[in-house]
């Protein structure tokens, strides 16, 4: 199916790959391409053409898009194309100055990265010094008016914390807390031996997330990502490829999430070759998983298939080498000995492996 | 202050924003990680929050427009301010000078 069926509500502009933090569970890729980044005036095409699609919001991500000195142009780009910009960032970069530099440029919220609630404990996980300078940017948003949510990735080393995460979230006067456990792409896939939490701490964590949201309903709007590993159905990826979301990377590729540049690999399309609309509606990479006619088995017959599309693409190529491959979480799936195997493995350790730190790329010409 | 006071003034919080849907042209809110598609009653009771009109006064101006009177909406619109509320879209102040 093509044109109208599918429109893009929302881009997700990774800015740069640069970041100050190490953050082992980064779902950047490990590998990235060469090549200069996207200059602002780049971006203000392509955001224009976002907005001629249908796209609605915009976040600003990366690596840490403050590392882009040229960031409040970009932001004024997306207001002047209408767009409700998010800015996803660690923090770390972040002034008063900045700040209202930001805000003067139509910024509508920022979604700020916490590793822990636990200052040593945070620091070791972002590989670097920054939970101090986070609750100090965290009271500079509070403080300029700026809607602020907070995002914490959980996993083996940081979910029995989650109750005081929460009440750290609530302190900083939060109104969203999405806390998202580690999904295993790009940096998160060779550490997940060392992130992933046992079943136990899993349910546990639950029933803390559960009970939050219930008492903390119109406050604080707690968003819970399930550790899909645990689950017996796929999670309904993106809501499926090519749906409702574009990703475009520092160098101008487009992809439907953030993870399927290695999947996709010589099928990228890239802004500075194709309109952002012949990529959307035409391009073999955005056609190639809509619709269900290329589903396998079981897929291809199954009651689920429109509500969970078969999973992810990204995770059956990760764990298959296929991705046409149902998502091995699926328990249908006859792939899914893969997780119950990385399971046991996870319940047989004592101790958590330790774990890789998310490197830079190598130096690249910067726009 | 609670969507069934009549002298409560609706406020729209900063970080939510109503605008046209460039490509279908119908209303929608805009808030952070979400968008909502507003119907035309959503959108003739949002038109009228502007942060200073009370509930009373945005019923009055409603069934005006509609020419029905202010009881026939009144369950309606307290109905979908709560909503908003209850989604930190909105909040509900003191008339100004109470």
């Amino acid at each position: 199916m093509k044109a109208a069926a599918y429109r893009p509500y929302a881009l997700l502009a990774e800015l740069t790959y640069r970041c100050p933090l190490h953050c082992p569970y980064c779902s950047n890729p490990t590998q990235t391409s060469p090549g200069p980044e996207l200059t602002a005036e780049e971006w203000d095409r392509v955001i224009r053409e976002a907005a001629a699609l249908g796209v609605l919001q915009m976040g600003l991500s990366g690596g840490e898009p403050l590392a882009r000195p040229d960031l409040a142009p970009i932001v004024q780009s997306a207001r002047a194309a209408g767009l409700y910009t998010n800015l996803l960032t660690s923090g770390l970069g972040l002034t008063a100055a900045r700040l209202a530099e930001l805000r003067a440029a139509g910024l509508d919220t920022l979604q700020l990265s916490f590793q822990s609630d636990e200052p040593i404990l945070a620091d070791e996980i972002a590989g670097t010094r920054s939970h101090t300078l986070k609750l100090a940017a965290a009271k500079m948003v509070r403080e300029s008016g700026l809607a602020l949510g907070l995002n914490v990735v959980l996993h083996r080393r940081n979910i029995e914390r989650l109750p005081q995460i929460i009440a750290l979230a609530e302190g900083l006067g939060a109104l969203r807390l999405e806390l998202a456990n580690v999904q295993f792409y790009g940096w998160a896939f060779p550490n997940r031996a060392a992130l992933l939490p046992t079943r136990e701490q899993a349910l546990v964590a639950r029933e803390v997330a559960l009970a939050a949201q219930a008492r903390l309903g119109g406050r604080m709007d707690v968003f819970y990502v399930l550790p899909d590993y645990y689950e017996t159905r796929p999670k309904p990826c993106m809501q499926g490829w090519g749906r409702r979301y574009i990703t475009i990377t520092p160098t101008g590729d487009v992809l439907p999430c953030p993870t399927a540049g290695s999947l996709l690999r010589d099928q990228r399309e890239n802004v500075r070759t194709a309109s952002l609309a012949w990529i959307w509606h035409e391009s073999e990479s955005f056609n190639r998983f809509r619709g269900t006619d290329w589903m396998p088995d079981p897929c291809r017959t199954c009651p689920d298939r429109e509500k969970d599309f078969g999973g992810c693409r990204c995770q059956a190529a990760l764990l298959t080498g296929d991705p046409t491959r149902t998502d091995p979480v699926c328990t249908l799936s006859p792939d899914r000995p893969l997780i119950d195997r990385i399971l046991a493995e996870t319940a047989a350790l004592a101790l958590a492996p330790a774990w890789q730190y998310r490197q830079n790329p190598a130096a690249e010409p910067v726009a | 202050m609670s969507a069934s006071d009549l002298q409560a003034r609706p406020v729209l919080t900063p970080h939510a924003r109503v605008q046209k849907d460039p490509v279908s042209g119908d209303p929608v809110l805009l808030y952070p990680e979400g968008v909502l598609m507003l119907n035309a009653t959503a959108e003739a009771i949002l038109a009228q929050v502007n942060g200073i009109a009370t509930i009373e006064q945005i019923l009055a101006a409603l069934a005006a427009e509609f020419e029905v009177t202010p009881d026939e909406l009144q369950a309606d619109v307290f109905e979908y301010l709560a909503e908003l509320e209850q989604r930190r879209l909105l909040t509900l102040q003191p008339a100004s000078g109470a």
